[in-house]
Order: C-alpha cells, then sequence, then structure tokens
C-alpha cells in the first residue's frame, strides 16, 4: 500500500513565559474588530477561545487544506508537523495527530497518534520537525476528511499550540465519495 | 487595481416539453470508492411555493449507476430518462418547473430552477383560470355592495 504525506506548521513558539511579542490580555470575553464574533481569552494559554455547543474551541486553528489526499482501505498516511523552537531543552513533549470529522461541535477524532518527544536548548528559532503514520482502516467513513495535530506538554512545560485542515483527505472508502456533481444537459428523447 | 473573477458553472437553458415527453438529463462528477458500488440516480421536476420546493414524485425517473473501484478522482457521467407524466393520470400540471438530479445515500445533488416549461395538458388548471371564480365572485361583491350600502345611508 502507498504511503501519502501531509506536512502542517504550527508556526513559531517557545516555553511558557513572559512574551516580548503577547499583547497583554486580561482573561476575559472580547468582541473581533473584524467579524464582531464574541471570543473569550485566557491567559494562561494565551489563546482566543470560540464558543460552540457549549465547549471553548480554540480561535482559528482549524484552515483550509492546501491539498487533498485520497486514501483508500489499507493507505498509510504519514502526517508531519513542523514548528519553530527557542528556549531551554523539553522532555516528553508531546506531539498529537489525529484524523477525524470537525464540524460545529469541534473535532470529533476517529483517530490518534502521539510520539514523546524530547528538544534540545536553542537560543534562536530552530526548525523541529516530527511525524506520524495512521493506517487507513476498512471502517473508515467517508466523512474522516479532516486532520489536525498540537504539540504541548513535557518538562518544562510548552504551551498548546494546534493545528488543523479541513477537507484534507478523500477517503475512497465502502461507500463513494462524489465531487463536482453537476447536470450537463437535458433535452426530450 | 484587482480584478474580482468568480467563475459560476453555466446555467442551463429552459426548454419546452409537452406532457408526455421523455426527457434525458446528462449529469457529469468525480467519485473515489474501495469497492465496486452501485448506486441509483434519480431525476424530476420540482415547483417552488411559499412552502419550499417539492418534487413530483410521480414522474421522477431513475437509473442504475455502476461506480467501480477508483482510489483516485475519476471523471463519470450518467444519465437517467424520466416521464413527464400528464396530469390527468396524476402527473404533472401546465407550468414552469425546476429539474432536481441526485444520487441516493450520497451528498450528490444538483438542481436548477425554472428549466423545464410544461404545457400540453387539456382543460389545465393553471393559476389564472383557478382564481378565475373567485375573481368572478369579487368582482360582482363588488357590484353589489354600493347598492346595498347606498340604500342602508338613506336616511329621512
Amino acid at each position: 500500500m502507498e504511503t501519502k504525506t501531509l506536512a502542517m506548521n504550527l508556526g513559531v513558539f517557545g516555553v511558557l513565559q513572559e512574551g516580548e511579542d503577547q499583547p497583554e490580555y486580561t482573561a476575559g470575553w472580547y468582541v473581533d474588530p473584524q467579524t464582531g464574533q464574541r471570543v473569550f481569552y485566557d491567559p494562561n494559554t494565551q489563546k482566543f477561545y470560540t464558543m460552540a455547543g457549549g465547549v471553548y474551541i480554540p480561535l482559528g486553528y482549524m484552515n483550509p487544506s492546501p491539498k487533498q489526499v485520497t486514501l483508500a482501505i489499507g493507505d498509510k498516511l504519514r502526517i508531519t508537523m513542523s514548528f519553530k523552537y527557542s528556549g531551554p531543552a523539553i522532555s516528553g513533549a508531546v506531539c498529537y495527530y489525529s484524523i477525524g470529522v470537525y464540524g460545529t461541535f469541534g473535532f470529533d477524532e476517529k483517530m490518534v497518534g502521539q510520539n514523546s518527544k524530547s528538544i534540545p536548548q536553542y537560543v534562536t528559532p530552530t526548525l523541529i520537525t516530527d511525524s506520524y503514520t495512521f493506517t487507513i482502516p476498512s471502517s473508515v467513513g467517508t466523512n474522516w476528511d479532516d486532520i489536525y495535530c498540537k504539540v504541548y506538554g513535557g518538562s518544562p512545560g510548552v504551551p498548546q499550540n494546534l493545528f488543523g485542515y479541513e477537507n484534507a483527505l478523500l477517503i475512497a472508502g465502502t461507500q463513494p465519495a462524489i465531487t463536482e456533481f453537476q447536470i450537463s444537459d437535458f433535452a426530450k428523447v | 487595481m484587482v480584478l474580482d473573477i468568480v467563475l459560476a458553472p453555466l446555467a442551463l437553458e429552459p426548454q419546452n416539453f409537452n406532457v408526455g415527453d421523455k426527457v434525458r438529463v446528462t449529469v457529469s462528477f468525480k467519485y473515489v470508492v474501495g469497492v465496486n458500488t452501485t448506486l441509483k440516480l434519480f431525476a424530476g421536476p420540482y415547483y417552488t411555493n411559499l412552502f419550499g420546493k417539492h418534487l413530483v414524485s410521480s414522474c421522477v425517473g431513475e437509473a442504475e449507476l455502476a461506480l467501480p473501484v477508483a482510489s483516485t478522482p475519476a471523471p463519470q457521467s450518467a444519465s437517467v430518462d424520466f416521464i413527464l407524466i400528464p396530469k390527468a393520470n396524476g402527473g404533472i400540471d401546465n407550468g414552469t418547473y425546476g429539474l432536481r438530479v441526485w444520487i441516493e445515500d450520497t451528498n450528490a445533488v444538483a438542481e436548477q430552477d425554472n428549466v423545464i416549461i410544461v404545457s400540453g395538458n387539456v382543460g389545465s388548471t393553471d393559476i389564472f383560470s383557478s382564481m378565475m371564480p373567485m375573481m368572478m365572485m369579487l368582482m360582482m361583491l363588488g357590484m353589489v355592495m354600493p347598492m346595498v350600502t347606498g340604500g342602508e345611508g338613506e336616511v329621512e
């Protein structure tokens, strides 16, 4: 079976500490001036969240996928994450991967995998990569088309960073997945 | 200067049909599937009113659609026929209808409003003729009411 890959870039981050670039917000609700959307800021994670179905969802961690990977039952999908890190050495950070269904109520994880990662000390932002390979099971649903990954934890702890792609996968499962369906013509016969 | 251009699917041209005509609809799409699969393709006319879109179920046609295994998006076309059964036989009335095509048990649906113009029903009751009796009554009421109120208004 073929192994296909998806790469995701988590951006730049360091150990949770007083960041020079981070604006100093207090915990509470804010209104996004561009969208008018109410968002909640958590100073512990230094992230904005939106609320859907009673659940706080990190704002904007899902993105349109730059490409779509077609997978059949038994195929292997390798997801590679990358990020830039500067700070002290970290042991046991968790690189977490999931395939599932993203909707109004968040991300419904259908398959998950994780690696434990030790990161040496860096004084300048340095590119770190990690990857995990999934094997597509026979029970796969055609709507398992979203993926996300995150890195968190370890000692000392890194802040949780998430990143995901919507419609990243096209699953050739037992049910057909149909796209670009349109009427070409109709006529009397 | 930025040009903001949106490419939209080509619209279908409205076409005239007589009741009893057979209409063939051709669709195109791409698909992937892990096992050989046979589905049903449906097509039929629909009308729209205040309560939404309503399929003329007596005129819906269906066809078998065989999809061989495809692990990468495979282009496919298919066709399905339906007959415009006359109103007298429980079918479609004269008028303008939309066209809807779909594949069962999938999210594949395509439709376009006002592309099927149906005529040929004898003694058809379109909207105007069905409203004629009511309009006649209103006109008669309009003529009678001034006489009635005029009589009541005279006080000596």
